[in-house]
């Protein structure tokens, strides 16, 4: 491994910088005036860094530096209220689907059945159907159950992505672990038991991504939230951003906006991506 | 763990077989998901089945196969087709390539581990909209960084990728860029459950690092790059959010895929009974993809 460092070492920048640019470019939006951003040719770093456009986002104005006032954004009030029911649908969509899918995923990996494949076929046909073909008969659906612009209906269509989704992600997963069923089922735990205390332990990495996939999911819906609650008080950040895209178009406000949405599913992936670096299988079998 | 397991076999009436266990975890599950999907489903095979028409009051009527037969005719849709396939194809070797990258480069035991890690997983976090949008004016000449770095070199030039040429590639580039990390991730945890003293065995025999790589490291994963690859084709074909911010299917019509020319027929024209039929097309295309893919690569992976 150390005959290799130089090379480790460039591969990681340029992974790193590949990573990070387009966000930069956005940071470096956000930071800039309007002037700045009309400006051409455009240029690498803002000439001053000022926070107008986070504070602005949040309804508030904003003192620039040569005495002009950056007035607060029309978007605002959607904003917060989109921030509040997006934490509240993604922490809430991620919480079912880890119930539903971890033992899903577990029994198509690990046991055989009769009809297995056709099952896994409807869930794969599930994760097939382009949403934008579903948009028209789910919308009508909604109208007739009244959950047109509630949490609940993003909630209940968020799970038709994940829950197959994670499914099928998890199942590569759990395949690769030890086969530690029968030894189990000889020292006398129940099959539950075997899943709760000793398949979930070992699978905590693979568990712990898929978390986040299913957090990211339920947070960066764009399609559904579009049409079934923006502009109710049901709207999440996706379809409340979506503001400054037609009526209100304000390059730097909408990169700040942006860059807030990436903070938590960042902090999200932080904390469990930890669970990653603590892992470290001791082949139970010998 | 063996307190709980004896108190546990006492009380045990008998176990469940395999099948059993299945059916009582999976089986609602997925008859709920069966009733989500095929409602839709159904509905927009209805559609597809009849004209439906606003003007002059709601109305729908119904013309047997016609509709499909339309989408067959268009020359529209085999184009969509086309830039689809060509999408698709540079969208997903690009992700896979990527995620094994930063599967393996992150595996290295380095300092700040957790670090590099959070920033390579941060594409992940961008959606799909922001995404579009930060290539976009990434990749436009008035707002673009090409362009920026050519004016602070001194030259005028205004290297604009926004273009039908070079269109499809920003767009691959920009969906692998969010769709590698979780790729890379995947990667990653199936090595860390690859056994160390397989590696010792390897250095042991005096493997080259290539051969290593070939005999010890890719073996496990080699499932997890087809169910990758799989999710990465389903992704791209349905891809909506990022082409819609992105290019709008633009310009013209040079990055319309099938999703985004679902769309615009669905709720642009209001054409609803040709966008149900062509919405079947993609479907049979979206699945035809997967099981070819199965058929010549996945099968061979369950005997592993």
């Amino acid at each position: 491994m150390k005959t290799h460092r130089p090379n480790f070492v460039i591969a990681m920048a340029i992974l790193i910088i590949w990573s990070l640019l387009p966000i930069l470019w956005f940071v470096r939006m956000a930071f800039m005036n309007h002037a700045e951003i009309a400006s051409f040719p455009p240029h690498i770093l803002p000439s001053s860094f000022n926070l107008s456009s986070f504070v602005n986002i949040f309804g508030y104005d904003y003192k620039l530096a040569d005495g002009t006032i950056s007035s607060a954004s029309g978007q605002a009030g959607q904003i917060e209220l989109g921030l509040q029911n997006s934490v509240i649908v993604s922490v809430v969509v991620t919480l079912i689907t880890m119930v539903i899918v971890v033992p899903l995923a577990y029994v198509f990996s690990r046991l055989d059945f009769k009809f297995k494949n056709v099952l896994l076929n409807a869930v794969l046909l599930a994760v097939a159907i382009p949403p934008v073909s579903t948009l028209i008969p789910f919308y009508t659906m909604y109208v007739q159950l009244g959950l047109v612009g509630t949490l609940p209906g993003l909630i209940i269509i968020d799970l038709t992505t994940t829950v197959p989704f994670v499914t099928w992600m998890l199942i590569g997963y759990f395949r690769n672990l030890p086969p530690i069923e029968r030894l189990a089922r000889i020292d006398g735990f129940s099959r539950l038991h075997t899943l709760v205390f000793l398949i979930l332990p070992l699978a905590r990495s693979g568990v712990a991504v898929s978390a986040i996939i299913a957090f990211l999911f339920a947070w960066n819906e764009f399609t559904f939230a579009l049409v079934l609650v923006n502009g109710t008080p049901a709207t999440t950040l996706p379809a409340a951003i979506s503001g400054f895209l037609g009526q209100d178009p304000n390059p730097s406000q909408l990169a700040a906006c942006i860059l807030i949405t990436i903070i938590p599913p960042a902090l999200v992936a932080f904390f469990l991506q930890r669970h990653l670096a603590e892992m470290n299988i001791a082949d139970p079998v010998r | 763990m063996a307190t709980i397991a004896n108190k546990k076999s006492r009380q045990r009436r008998r176990e469940l077989t395999d099948g059993q266990f299945a059916l009582m975890i999976g089986l609602p599950v997925i008859l709920l998901l069966v009733v989500i999907v095929a409602y839709p489903l159904v509905y927009s095979a209805w559609m597809a089945f009849h004209r439906i028409m606003f003007f002059g009051g709601y109305r729908a009527k119904f013309v047997g196969f016609k509709n499909f037969a339309t989408v067959l005719s268009d020359p529209e849709f085999w184009w969509c087709t086309w830039v689809t396939i060509r999408f698709t194809l540079e969208s997903v070797i690009l992700t896979m390539l990527l995620g094994l990258g930063i599967g393996l480069l992150l595996n290295r035991p380095s300092r700040f581990g957790s670090l590099w890690r959070t920033l390579v997983f941060l594409p992940w976090c961008v959606s799909l909209y922001g995404a579009g949008l930060m290539f976009a004016y990434l990749a436009r000449g008035q707002t673009g960084l090409p362009t920026a770095i050519l004016a602070d070199l001194g030259m005028q030039n205004v290297p604009d990728f926004m273009t039908t040429r070079s269109i499809v590639e920003v767009l691959a580039i920009g969906s692998s860029w969010t769709m590698a990390p979780l790729v890379g991730f995947f990667v990653l945890a199936n090595l860390k459950t690859i056994p160390k003293r397989l590696y010792d065995l390897a250095a042991i025999d005096q493997l080259t690092p290539l051969e290593t790589f070939w005999n010890v490291t890719l073996p496990p994963l080699r499932f997890t790059l087809f169910v990758f690859t799989s999710i990465s084709i389903v992704l791209s074909m349905k891809l909506f959010d990022l082409i819609f911010v992105l290019s709008d299917g633009g310009p013209g019509d040079a990055s319309s895929t099938l999703t985004y020319q679902l769309y615009k027929v669905s709720f642009k024209n209001l054409n609803l009974g040709y966008g149900a039929a062509m919405s079947f097309f993609l479907l049979f295309f979206i699945i035809g993809s997967t099981m070819a893919l199965y058929l010549v690569w996945g099968r061979r992976e369950k005997a592993l």
